[in-house]
């Protein structure tokens, strides 16, 4: 460091430590938190625990406020619902805003057990009637109230990645088109593969659209930037990518409209949009390409595998309205392929050891290999997200869509 | 996939130099950072990436929205970017014709005010 350089304030990011306990596993102890102000009834439960031998290790907090702060390193809370600073199922209401995982028994008063079903209406676990249990049924209660509370949370999580596996779905649908050929066309190959760490789906998209015997469009993309919302706005530029091309839009005003689309949509404006669109010439054998931030494609002859050089062009939605001219690449003799994919692919790995990424390269080398040529092309984007899988050693990080087209 | 901050003055810039990896996940915190230094009245950003070993297209996004707030309030963002590794993203994005990238944070700072084209 030269002079003149203030001093470093160093952050390193790590996950929170977990505070609270793990489940305990059947041969475990219990940790339970008493909470009873009446020194006599606390010294009953106690004894009662101790005489059944139970494998509990029991605190005791002797008012709401001392327990909220004892809450998180229980498995169960054994709870008076008579304590001197709240009433009733206040209670048990904040003993679960504290700690929604912990496992809750109520303890009530004989003349008040209709507050034991209310408690457990609330979200406790069961409830004890004092002076009707003994140490036995006590230890058996708080051990069946942790397995409960267990079983309730699980069932909830499985819900919950229902619904967002259903969610992606709809999605999904909306993300992936049914091609839009005439019969007799050519023949398209699509892969996708959402990424491994996404809840939801993120943005990756394509689309193939036939004008007229000899024209062909397509379009792949990815929206980037502040997760959550990509794969709706992903839908929302590939319909209206189609659209434009269905209504006969000159290719050249094409990406600035979708450009407009994309930051009229878009809710936040750190939100931006890759894209790669293809015109092929089926007649002529040859296919005009404009990329937005994209990676090129790649046009395979037989063994022959050839980046197309594309001069590269600015992502959409940061600097609207910025020319991005096509490229007029030659596909070859008539067993020409087009391979077109999102960066996922690329970003992985280039072996599992190495810190060194695939990239653009690597792929060109994994598509020129000896072991390519083994592949018939309609298997060769799942032989790839296969081979990108294998160096990264384990599923890519993020989405993937991989996309070949040929006569 | 750990993110490394630290801050510090170098004459009227504010240089945040970051380290590790820029993804989905750690994203979030160099957009926390950078928002604060602003607030606290930074104008003249340097945002040192050369101990940065990944930025996936999350982490642009960041340093585009950084961009942006910038220009806002007639600031400047300045990148200091020297691996091949990284020069590649922003060749491929075409974002090395909107941020003002530097190989070293002197470079950076001696460079004075580079502003290509107006961001939205």
């Amino acid at each position: 460091m030269s002079a003149g350089w203030g001093a470093a304030r160093l952050e390193v990011s790590t996950l929170d430590n977990l505070r609270r306990p793990p489940p305990p596993g059947p041969g475990d102890r219990l940790r339970v938190l008493l909470v009873e102000d009446d020194p006599g009834d606390a010294f009953l439960v106690e004894e009662l625990l101790a005489e059944a031998a139970a494998p509990v290790d029991l605190a005791t907090a002797t008012d709401l406020a001392s327990a909220l702060a004892a809450v998180e390193d229980v498995h169960c809370v054994l709870l008076d619902l008579g304590l001197p600073d709240t009433n009733g199922l206040e209670g048990l209401r904040a003993v679960l805003r504290a700690n929604s995982t912990v496992a809750v028994c109520v303890l009530t008063g004989l003349e008040d057990e209709h507050l034991g079903n209310a408690a457990v209406g609330e979200g406790a676990q069961d409830y004890l009637v004092k002076g009707k249990v003994d140490g036995v049924l006590l230890g058996r209660a708080l051990r069946y109230a942790v397995e409960r509370k267990r079983a309730d949370d699980n069932a909830r999580r499985l819900r919950e990645v229902e619904l967002r596996q259903a969610e992606s779905a709809r999605l999904e649908r909306g993300l992936l088109p049914k091609p839009l050929m005439r019969s007799a066309g050519p023949r398209i190959f699509p892969v996708y593969r959402p990424g491994r760490h996404r809840a939801l789906l993120g943005g990756d998209f394509f689309d193939v659209v036939q004008t007229s015997p000899d024209t062909l469009h397509l379009l792949v993309g990815d929206v980037c930037g502040h997760g959550v919302d990509e794969a709706p706005l992903g839908v929302a530029l590939r319909v209206g990518w189609r659209a434009l091309v269905l209504a006969g839009v000159p290719d050249a005003a094409v990406l600035p409209s979708l450009e407009e689309v994309l930051i009229s949509e878009r809710r936040n404006d750190e939100q931006f949009a890759t894209v790669a669109t293809v015109t092929v010439d089926l007649a002529e054998r040859t296919a005009s390409i404009r990329l937005a931030g994209h990676p090129p494609p790649l046009v395979i002859n037989g063994t022959e595998v050839r980046l197309c050089d594309v001069e590269p062009g600015l992502v959409l939605g940061v600097i609207p309205g910025m020319d991005r001219p096509p490229t007029t690449v030659p596909l070859g003799g008539p067993d020409w392929a087009l391979l077109m994919y999102t960066d996922g692919l690329i970003e992985g790995w280039a072996t599992p050891e190495a810190k060194e990424r695939m990239g653009v390269d690597g792929l060109c080398r994994i598509v020129a290999g000896d072991d390519r040529s083994r592949i018939a092309l309609p298997e060769l984007p799942a032989w790839l997200l296969g081979q990108a899988e294998e160096r990264n050693g384990g599923p890519l990080a993020d989405d993937v869509a991989v996309l070949l087209v040929t006569p | 996939m750990e993110l490394s901050l630290s801050t510090h003055d170098f004459g009227d810039h504010t240089v945040l130099e970051v380290g590790g990896e820029v993804d989905v996940y750690t994203a979030p915190r160099l957009r926390e950072r950078l928002i604060e230094l602003v607030e606290a009245g930074a104008r003249h950003v340097v945002v040192d990436l050369s101990r940065v070993e990944f930025l996936d297209s999350t982490g642009l996004g960041v340093l585009v929205g950084a961009l942006k707030r910038l220009r806002a309030v007639n600031g400047t963002l300045k990148l200091v970017c020297a691996h091949e590794r990284l020069l590649k993203i922003f060749r491929i994005t075409a974002l090395d014709r909107v941020f003002a990238l530097y190989d070293s944070v002197d470079a950076a700072v001696a460079g004075g005010v580079a502003t290509p084209d107006q961001t939205t």
